[in-house]
């Protein structure tokens, strides 16, 4: 399928990499370095902040009283609703949806409320956020708040952060997913800008089109050269960063990846987005004349990873699984298109004779 | 058979060959002789098929370096040594052959037998596997030269091949060249060494900028210079040197005390006459011999002449 000069182009190319310690280097190390620390700086905070212990059965708790069989629910002869108030005492009442500020509540069912500043005592909570309040002798679940000084009660916090961990988890995914794919866009530019400068300049170009090698054996042969190696260092780097991400996140049950979305990402966005930095670096590589030159234009080809991730991090762009087919498809486009420009503009003649 | 047809190649403003003509036989060592910036590599490098002639054409076995098909059918039965030998120096000299092999298409098997034989010819085998920027100088334009003839070429071009090289390693890539003769390669050697010249090919183009002249190297001289015989008298004779000088078919005379030289066009015809003339002149003669200019002397006076356009 490949044509041989290609292979041939590619197998030469690789042992001389082999023998290049800073290509190595930068090709295995830089990776697995990313691999480990992105998701250590995205996802270890996540999992040093993660609550622990019971739930509690939110169902169950007003109508059985739940653990503590000698607590019985209190019983509310009145109701307070949707009010906003301060300075009270409330007394066998059912709170819904208010805002209340120092205030002493016994005997209360409270929902959907906020508290600040009160004391209560022998109540029932659902869904309140309490600041600075004293709570004794009561029980409650979904429960947020701060300085909260709880005496004999039984009392589950589900921290707002969680609940917002939740929402930002997918942007968190989807974040590392794109910073894993600037891999494949920067690994392969060193070796890619190199591809036809370094030919000329080590003057070996003038042999290899002597021979019958056509340009599309030789630039495929090039962009093969530049994309297994960087290819092959990306899925390490994703294997060891998804499963650190994994185990970052097993509290919440269910690994989390793969994913659709990833594995689109790894497996069909990654390699084309590796063959778009490629065909442009070696489009470079076949213009100018020295190779530092090369490298610098190729420095502008993360662009289009760049705007992606800033496209996720604005939340402009969802990497559904869609999503993920419609870049991949704008990438195959712009590919094939790329390949067709480097045919055309690779001038074997103007190459060879341009003064180096 | 090569045949160039009015081949010209121009660089922008600078014409490098302009209107070269000429046909080298089948299993023929040619040189194009020419001092440097003559346009040999430019030649070359439009034999090989690397570059294309501004105008007129050339065929090689019959195959016209215009034509795509027939370039591609030229790379392959051509071999090049380009001006710089263009090893990778980080790779062995059993890799550097092993990557030319596979773009020429030789099975592995074949590949394999190749190289060995090559690198046992230029005596590097037991080198092989050592990477050839550890070579000396020499050593890497053999690597370089068993490149070129791996895939056993019809037809070679060699580029300068024992520029730079010292007198062991440019014997030794000489007499292989001539070796190859012998098996039949039809060469196409650049040099701007008229020893090397005189040494191994069988006929030289002398080139600079245009074709000034072609032929076996020791016929350069031909017709270049009017010719120059010594006479030795036994004694000298000034009155003799000035009734010489009179006689038609003697250009000039220059006598040196008992020597005199003679400038004549067309010593075979004319000497006859000279022997008969001298000798009614009652002059002793000692001896009569042509003068041989060293071709060193012909091809700089052939340079100095042409000039450059
Ligand atoms: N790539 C090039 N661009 C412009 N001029 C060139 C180029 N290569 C050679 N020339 C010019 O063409 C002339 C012939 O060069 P070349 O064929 O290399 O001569 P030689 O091999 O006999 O030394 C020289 O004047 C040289 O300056
Ligand atoms: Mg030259």
């Amino acid at each position: 399928m490949i044509p041989q000069n290609a292979m041939a182009v590619m197998r030469k190319d690789l042992a001389e990499f082999r023998r290049q310690k800073l290509v190595i280097g930068s090709i295995i190390a830089m990776p697995l370095l990313l691999g480990i620390l992105i998701p250590i700086s995205l996802f270890a905070p996540i999992a040093m902040e993660a609550p622990d212990g019971p739930t509690w059965d939110v169902e169950n708790l007003f109508s059985t009283g739940a653990l503590d069989p000698s607590w019985t629910m209190p019983e509310t002869s009145s109701v307070l609703e949707g009010i906003e108030t301060a300075d009270v005492a409330l007394s066998n009442t059912r709170v819904d949806n208010a805002t209340i500020e120092r205030a002493v509540l016994t005997g209360c069912i409270v929902h959907d409320t906020e508290l600040r500043n009160a004391t209560l005592d022998s109540c029932a909570l659902d869904n309140v956020d309490l600041y600075n309040c004293i709570v004794t002798n009561s029980k409650g679940t979904a429960l947020d708040g701060n300085a909260i000084m709880s005496i004999d009660s039984e009392l589950t916090f589900e921290r707002t952060r969680e609940s917002d961990l939740e929402q930002l988890l997918p942007t968190f995914l989807n974040m590392t997913l794109i910073l894993f794919i600037i891999l494949p866009v920067t690994l392969p530019t060193i070796i890619a800008s190199y591809s036809i400068v370094g030919e000329k300049n080590n003057k070996s170009l003038e042999p290899i089109l002597a021979s019958p090698t056509t340009d599309g054996e030789l630039l495929l042969g090039k962009v093969l050269s530049a994309f297994v190696p960087s290819i092959a260092s990306t899925l390490g780097a994703v294997v060891v960063g998804g499963a650190l991400v994994n185990v970052f996140l097993a509290q919440l049950g269910e690994p989390l990846l793969p994913n659709l979305t990833w594995i689109l990402g790894i497996l069909v966005l990654a390699p084309l987005a590796c063959i778009m930095s490629i065909l442009a670096c070696v489009i470079v590589s076949s213009r100018v004349t020295d190779v530092r030159a090369a490298q610098q234009v190729g420095g502008f080809i993360v662009m289009p990873v760049i705007v992606l991730m800033f496209g996720v991090l604005a939340g402009v762009i969802l990497l559904t699984p869609l999503a993920m087919l419609a870049i991949c498809a704008a990438f195959a486009a712009a590919n094939g298109g790329l390949y067709y420009f480097a045919k055309a503009i690779f001038n074997r003649e103007d190459i060879l004779i341009r003064w180096a | 058979m090569i045949i160039c047809n009015a081949l010209t190649r121009r660089y922008d403003d600078i014409t490098a060959i302009s209107d070269l003509t000429l046909t080298i036989e089948d299993q023929e060592v040619f040189g194009l002789l020419g001092p440097n910036g003559a346009g040999k590599t430019t030649t070359m490098r439009m034999l090989a098929c690397l570059i294309s002639p501004t105008a007129g054409d050339a065929t090689i076995g019959g195959h016209s370096i215009l034509d795509r098909q027939g370039q591609q059918e030229i790379r392959r039965i051509t071999g090049l040594l380009p001006e710089a030998p263009g090893l990778y120096d980080t790779l062995s000299a059993h890799a550097n052959l092993d990557f030319y092999g596979k773009l020429y298409g030789m099975p592995s098997s074949l590949r394999e037998r190749s190289i060995k034989e090559v690198l046992e010819k230029f005596d590097l085998w037991d080198r092989r596997d050592d990477a050839v920027g550890t070579f000396s100088k020499g050593m890497r334009q053999k690597v370089a030269i068993a490149r070129a003839i791996l895939h056993d070429p019809t037809y070679l071009f060699l580029d300068e091949p024992t520029a730079g090289l010292d007198p062991k390693a440019s014997k030794t890539v000489r007499d292989y060249i001539v070796s190859l003769r012998e098996e039949g390669k039809t060469i196409v050697i650049n040099t701007h060494n008229l020893g090397e010249a005189e040494r191994i090919c069988d006929r030289v183009a002398l080139i600079n900028g245009r074709m000034i002249q072609v032929g076996p190297p020791e016929n350069l001289a031909k017709g270049l210079f009017a010719r120059t015989l010594t006479v030795t008298l036994t004694e000298e004779d000034p009155s003799l040197a000035e009734r010489l000088g009179t006689l038609p078919f003697v250009a000039s005379v220059e006598a040196s005390g008992a020597r005199l030289k003679l400038a004549v066009t067309d010593p075979e015809r004319t000497n006859p006459q000279l022997v008969r003339w001298l000798v009614e002149q009652g002059a002793q003669v000692q001896f009569i011999e042509e003068e041989e200019y060293s071709l060193e002397d012909v091809y700089l006076a052939l340079i100095e002449e042409s000039g450059r356009r």
